[in-house]
């Protein structure tokens, strides 16, 4: 029997999940309210590199400074979110975890309402939202976790640590400015791509690579966190250390992915759910799909949420508009869904 | 591997100990059966041994070495947990999740290689189960599961197995297979433990067991010295009937509950055998012959080796091989105490592939002077 009947990914798999972002985003690149052909498209990468180009400059612009950063935003938020939300899944042996459920990006809303309540700029907002993502996930830790006490007590110290930076978010919106602040964090809330800049991806970016390479050198040893304790433990493997650098990776993704994109919620559900379906349970090749689809989708999404009306449409409306009966209909296909 | 416990203790309160000052010890081939009513703490008991669960005071040794010293992958490179099969969350295949189990002999960044994937279908062909190697633990019976489990246990190439009643929750059949399963690896070397719930499989597979009562007390040795009503009363609160059933290879015991005793009435039991104390029990003098019929080579051995532990009930003995059917067949006549007698015979009983008969001789019998001198 050979290696990929082991959960490994066949190489035409290798090729597609590497393949796929990349295409995606090169056609992305290319549409918008200013309609670019691929050809031109990587006539302007090229161009970049050998200092010639021979589309317009208006085109070489636009893509550079507006579509590049922000597909690779949406490359970076769909990749890392999907990565979390499989993560956490595993970690809680729950299909219904998301990278919501330690509060993180409860409690990165808060600190990027509170960013906007103290008039910090863009980038600001961005360090508050981090660290008070990273914030919520340490208080979780503190309050669920201890000796002799089960993961379900930390899920349960998740929810309540959401609520109650939901509860901050709701405070913080009370006292803001009804006329200019309040409007700019209803509309940061629902999440959305726009603020997409080198500059912001300098600060955000390296946190969900980061976490993103560190799960997939791990991707085989996350296989034994759905198993319970004893079984975990009689494997020889420290699962302690093993659940800590879970935990921390997948914070320091959503936390990162919120402080840039506000809450986009379905990717880190719906996307590991869907490789689940094909790929089956072993991260060895979930992982990888994971991050791939994640990327893809996310890319999609965002094209039709900045190209669909005149003015953007957040983008956390559409997740939920083309995930949800998406979702059904392959749940209903595949005969439901399991870890 | 040798594996025992000195004084061991656990408590969860400090004024309620589960149990105290255990002691006993399992050598290689050896099958140990833990006994004991709901709630005795079976299962605490294994998680202590494993040192899954801290020893408030005492120890486990693996051949000698303290586990509590030794580093996890260590350890579990050279013991193994088999726990029981409830329903799994997780929809790995059969080969994956027998591929965790080569966890142990892999570093953290490293994923199973070819030799690991061969290590876990040799394991699923050695059970029987390579067929189900690609089916999802999540589809399959129970039966299989407990089976898959041990299937990833033995991948880390262990030289100690512990299986949390590993026959629970199972039909006839499958008990069987998976009962078969430890007997076969017992007598390939393996070094097992398990607990479960029927004094019955106690006496059917395993050379030692340890009955748990509640409040801590036990009792450790031979399985026939210790799995007796006296001791199933005091524990299960159970009055027992403990019978044999012939078949055409073997007597097998059999216990069966037939009455319900009162707590109160079930501690007075107080005629609890003194652990392995063979002499203390029927120590009338008996003479019997034995027949045994062995189907490999391997298990020839093995009951050699019983025998020349037992020498000196010996007063006869003829051995044949019948290699055109690749039976073994030895004929013995024995002098001894009953209750040696009777250890012998469940020893010989307990090896898989073996039948074995005693017949004892009826009545008193004249004791000849010069056969006395051998036998005391």
């Amino acid at each position: 029997m050979n290696l990929t009947k082991t959960g490994r990914l066949s190489a035409g798999w290798k090729i597609v999940l590497i393949l796929l972002p990349i295409m995606t985003a090169l056609i992305a690149l290319g549409i918008g309210r200013y309609f670019i052909t691929p050809a031109e498209v990587l006539d302007a990468i090229t161009g970049r590199f050998t200092g010639t180009y021979e589309i317009s400059d208006m085109a070489y612009k636009t893509i550079w400074n507006l579509r590049i950063p922000r597909i690779l935003l949406a490359l970076l938020a769909g990749a890392g979110l999907s990565t979390a939300g499989c993560a956490f899944q595993s970690l809680f042996a729950n299909p219904l975890a998301t990278p919501d459920t330690l509060g993180v990006a409860s409690g990165a809303s808060f600190g990027a309402a509170l960013g906007i309540l103290l008039g910090f700029d863009m980038l600001g907002m961005q360090v508050t939202s981090f660290a008070m993502g990273a914030l919520a996930v340490a208080l979780t830790w503190l309050g669920g976790s201890g000796k002799g006490r089960g993961l379900s007590s930390v899920v349960l110290s998740g929810i309540m640590m959401g609520s109650l930076f939901n509860a901050l978010v709701s405070l913080v919106k009370y006292v803001a400015d009804a006329e200019t602040q309040l409007p700019a964090i209803t509309y940061w809330l629902m999440g959305g791509l726009n603020s997409a800049g080198y500059r912001s991806l300098m600060f955000g970016a390296p946190p969900i690579i980061l976490g993103i390479v560190i799960l997939y050198i791990i991707r085989w040893r996350m296989n034994l966190l759905p198993l319970s304790e004893d079984e975990a433990k009689s494997s020889g493997v420290n699962i302690y250390t093993l659940r800590v650098v879970t935990i921390i990776c997948a914070t320091m993704i959503t936390a990162s992915c919120v402080s840039m994109c506000g809450q986009v919620g379905w990717v880190g559900l719906l996307i590991p759910h869907m490789c689940r379906m094909k790929f089956g349970s072993n991260h060895l090749s979930l992982l990888p799909a994971s991050i791939s689809f994640g990327a893809v989708f996310m890319v999609i999404v965002d094209t039709v949420a900045r190209t669909m009306t005149a003015s953007e449409i957040p983008v956390s409306i559409l997740t939920a508009i083309i995930g949800a009966p998406f979702f059904i209909i392959l749940m209903r296909k595949s005969g439901g869904w399991q870890l | 591997m040798k594996l025992s416990v000195e004084k061991g203790s656990f408590y969860y309160k400090k004024n309620v100990p589960i149990f105290e000052n255990i002691n006993f010890e399992v050598k290689e081939g050896e099958i140990l059966a833990i006994l004991g009513p709901n709630g005795a703490g079976k299962t605490t008991m294994l998680r202590c041994i494993t040192g899954m669960l801290k020893w408030k005071d005492g120890k486990s040794l693996l051949d000698g070495e303290d586990i509590a010293s030794m580093a996890p992958r260590k350890l579990w490179s050279k013991m193994a947990y088999v726990p029981q099969a409830k329903s799994v969350s997780s929809a790995y295949t059969a080969l994956e999740m027998v591929l965790l189990g080569r966890s142990s002999h892999l570093n953290v960044f490293e994923a199973p290689k070819q030799a690991d994937v061969e290590k876990a279908l040799e394991v699923l062909d050695f059970l029987g189960m390579r067929a189900l190697a690609e089916k999802k633990c999540s589809e399959v019976s129970g039966g299989e599961l407990q089976m898959i489990l041990i299937a990833r246990a033995l991948a880390a190439d262990p030289k100690v197995l512990i299986l949390d009643e590993p026959e629970s929750n199972l039909d006839f059949k499958n008990q069987l297979v998976v009962l078969d399963a430890m007997s076969n690896l017992a007598a390939k070397g393996m070094t097992c433990i398990f607990n479960t719930h029927y004094p019955a499989h106690a006496l059917q597979r395993a050379q030692k067991s340890l009955i748990l009562s509640k409040g801590g007390e036990y009792v450790f040795g031979d399985t026939i010295s210790v799995v007796t009503k006296e001791n199933i009363r005091k524990a299960f609160g159970v009055d027992a009937v403990i019978g044999e059933i012939e078949t055409p290879g073997n007597m097998l015991k059999n216990v069966v509950p037939v009455n319900i005793v009162s707590d109160a009435e079930a501690l007075k039991t107080t005629e609890t055998i003194e652990a392995s104390d063979g002499d203390a029990w029927n120590p009338k003098r008996c003479i019997a012959a034995i027949t045994i019929i062995a189907n490999s080579n391997e298990m020839a051995d093995k009951i050699n080796a019983l025998l020349h532990e037992y020498n000196e009930l010996l007063i006869g003995r003829m051995g044949m091989p019948y290699r055109e059917c690749g039976l073994y067949i030895i004929n013995m006549t024995l002098d001894g105490q009953e209750s040696k007698i009777l250890e012998l015979s469940h020893k010989l009983n307990i090896l898989p592939g073996v039948s074995v008969k005693a017949t004892f001789a009826k009545g008193d019998f004249v004791t000849e002077p010069e056969k006395e001198g051998k036998v005391e």
